[in-house]
């Protein structure tokens, strides 16, 4: 059949649509809905999932993170100290012994944090003092809004300087210039040499990089927390002194590649079961988040799946049933058709082409629908949502289909009138 | 010798199997030489319609042979069938059978259409025919907004539009007032003067009257037939026939 005369076919079918609106526009909303459904569950899928991959992607496919966590209470620690001194999490032979015995690590980051009294003048504040990697600046994309970040250089070198976040800089009331700034933390001046920009990590990634407040941290390179705030964090409390070492508060491991992760992640747990006898770390993968919440997406893919066929086979169970009452009503005109040399196959087509418009302009408009749902969706809610032009095509291909599939059968019962009896019909 | 148009040896139509089978034609010979105008007339129940539904190529014979213009259409399957009905035949009915959603010009291409047609030459030759049967200003109308007369010769036009080696009417002016019918049959008259074939059913005993040739159907067999080209008055026998008819 050349392209012309399929246009031909396709205009005819419009165009008796077109002749009973009302009925055809009813015809179409099973479809309208069905695909709008559709529409609407992969872009809202597609949305979860890209929330998901940006998340993983914060805290990097590859990574491993390494949290030193203070065992629970009821656990006494076994130390022989004197002094009221609490020892936990992460020490500097796990380190080493990550560094140089597990063979699929390609780098490893070190964080030492330490709870101490920041004062500038006389103004005095609670800050979280992360000893951070140069390494880490970049691997978080932490920036410096104004000023500099801290670099290798100044990790030689010990340099007292630090970065701290604008809320900070807001907290401390001064008109200076941030810049160049001297803070005191723990007995030591150090120089404020950027700010920086807000972070806008997701709730998830707060989490696992064990982050709580955005605007108490301050950090500085690793080597000087090291050298000047050591390990030990006094905690004041109601009137009695408590002391925690943590030798290392966290340790980021990158994988030599993303088919790594998951090996050693596992020889990594072995690890530190070994070197610990009590579980005072955690280790969190984030290619394992992404495979939790793919197993959660793909149960709510079943669901929406369902529901959009349950509504789209509706959709053409509708369609099939107005053609039906269509044929007997135009029995005439087949036997007209036919009489005048149509064959079997041209009444099949002619009905099928008005099926699969009715399907198509009714998945067009389930597309409009469709997504102006998700547009009110995502303004009423926090839920992300994206549309690709590929879900439009799909939806379209599925109610196409649809208007085939379903009008096969009308299609070949208005074929298979006897011409006679069709033209005798009044 | 002029073509054989229409050759029709023994046919037989059975409607139904078994005890309640009803035999319609009994073994019925027609031929029709190309350029006759041959009327065919009959009481009801003579078997007329069925054999006009087996020359339309509608139905097939149970037995028999058919032959339409030089071919065996007798054991065609449907879609062979359609391709002789596009082709070959031009119907013209009582109750004109046009598609009342399509205008004038729609109708009469609907043939040109099924034949494949290119679409411009489709449009060139249905205009021509439409002005041919004098409605050249009404091809953007629709059926139901013509007179009963209108609408015949739009389905004159559409039945010649293949140039179809047989125009088969059944009752053209059975619709239709008397001068309009008069209008109808002096266009069959032309058609024939241009050398068409043409079959015509009626029950009319004086548009019988006017025809070259009249065959008389009783009971599913040919009861008298005036033979090839006379062109004479019918004989008696069949003016008794319009006699009890009317």
């Amino acid at each position: 059949m050349g392209i012309s005369r399929f246009f031909e076919v396709v205009a005819l079918g419009v165009k008796n649509l077109l002749r009973n609106k009302l009925r055809s526009f009813l015809t179409m909303l099973g479809i309208i809905f069905g695909v709008a459904s559709v529409i609407a569950m992969l872009s809202v899928g597609a949305g979860a999932r890209h929330e998901i991959l940006s998340r993983i992607q914060e805290l990097g496919v590859r990574n491993v993170i390494i949290n030193s966590v203070k065992p629970p209470a009821e656990i006494k620690p076994d130390t022989t100290d004197t002094q009221n001194k609490d020892r936990y999490g992460l020490t500097f032979e796990d380190a080493d012994y990550i560094a140089n015995v597990i063979p699929t690590v390609e780098t490893m980051l070190r964080v030492n944090r330490i709870t101490q009294r920041l004062w500038y003048g006389s103004k005095r504040l609670e800050a979280s003092v992360l000893g951070v990697e140069p390494a880490y600046l970049r691997m978080f994309g932490l920036e410096a809004g104004r000023g500099r970040v801290f670099t290798e250089v100044d990790a030689e070198n010990f340099a007292k300087v630090c970065l701290v976040r604008r809320g900070l800089v807001a907290q401390l009331e001064t008109v200076e210039d941030p810049i160049g700034m001297w803070l005191q933390i723990g007995g030591f001046p150090f120089q404020v040499i950027g700010v920086l920009e807000d972070a806008a990590f997701r709730s998830h990634t707060r989490k696992a990089l064990n982050i709580d407040s955005t605007t108490q941290e301050v950090y500085i390179p690793y080597e000087t927390s090291m050298r000047t705030l050591g390990t030990v964090t006094l905690i004041e409390r109601a009137g009695s002194q408590e002391f925690t070492q943590v030798d290392l508060d966290q340790i980021v491991v990158t994988t030599t590649g993303e088919s790594e992760v998951l090996r050693t992640s596992q020889m990594l747990t072995a690890a530190l079961k070994k070197l610990h006898d009590r579980v005072d770390y955690e280790i969190v993968v984030p290619l394992e988040l992404l495979k939790q919440s793919e197993e959660t997406q793909r149960v709510f893919n079943l669901v929406m799946i369902l529901i959009a066929s349950i509504s789209l086979l509706v959709g053409g169970i509708g369609i099939a049933n107005i053609m039906l009452a269509t044929i007997t009503e135009r029995t005439k005109e087949i036997g007209i058709r036919r009489a005048l040399g149509a064959r079997r196959r041209d009444i099949v087509l002619q009905f099928l082409a008005e099926t699969t418009a009715i399907a198509a302009i009714g998945g067009l408009l389930g597309c409009l629908v469709g997504i102006a749902g998700i547009l009110g969706i995502v303004e009423l809610t926090n839920w992300k949502a994206v549309i690709a032009p590929s879900y439009v095509m799909l939806s379209l291909v599925i109610s196409c289909t649809v208007g085939v599939v379903f009008g096969i059968f009308p299609a070949r019962r208005a074929a298979q009138m006897d011409p006679i009896t069709a033209l005798r019909f009044e | 010798m002029s073509r054989r148009v229409l050759e029709l040896d023994k046919i037989v139509k059975t409607y139904g199997t078994g005890d309640s089978a009803l035999t319609v034609l009994h073994g019925l010979d027609i031929h029709v030489e190309e350029g006759e105008f041959v009327g065919i007339v009959g009481a009801s129940g003579s078997g007329k319609t069925t054999l006009m539904n087996i020359i339309g190529c509608l139905d097939r014979p149970t037995s028999g042979e058919y032959c339409l213009n030089g071919e065996d259409v007798a054991h065609l399957d449907d879609d062979r069938l359609s391709l002789v009905r596009n082709r070959s035949i031009g119907f013209v009915f009582q109750s004109f059978n046009l598609i009342a959603q399509l205008t004038v010009a729609e109708n009469v291409e609907l043939p040109l259409f099924y034949s494949r047609t290119p679409r411009r030459e489709r449009h060139q030759r249905c205009l021509d025919l439409i002005e041919a049967v004098g409605l050249g200003h009404r091809t953007g109308h629709y059926p139901p907004q013509l007179s009963g007369g209108e609408c015949q010769r739009v389905a004159i036009a559409r039945a010649l539009v293949n140039q179809p080696a047989l125009l088969l009417t059944d009752e053209p002016t059975g619709n239709l007032d008397t001068k309009n019918g008069e209008e109808v049959l002096k266009i069959f008259h032309d058609l024939h003067e241009q050398g068409r074939t043409i079959l015509m059913v009626t029950h009319n005993a004086e548009i019988a009257n006017k025809l070259p040739r009249v065959i008389e159907m009783r009971d599913g067999l040919v009861l008298e037939d005036t033979g090839v080209g006379t062109g004479c008055l019918l004989s008696s026998g069949v003016e008794s026939t319009a006699g009890v008819v009317s």
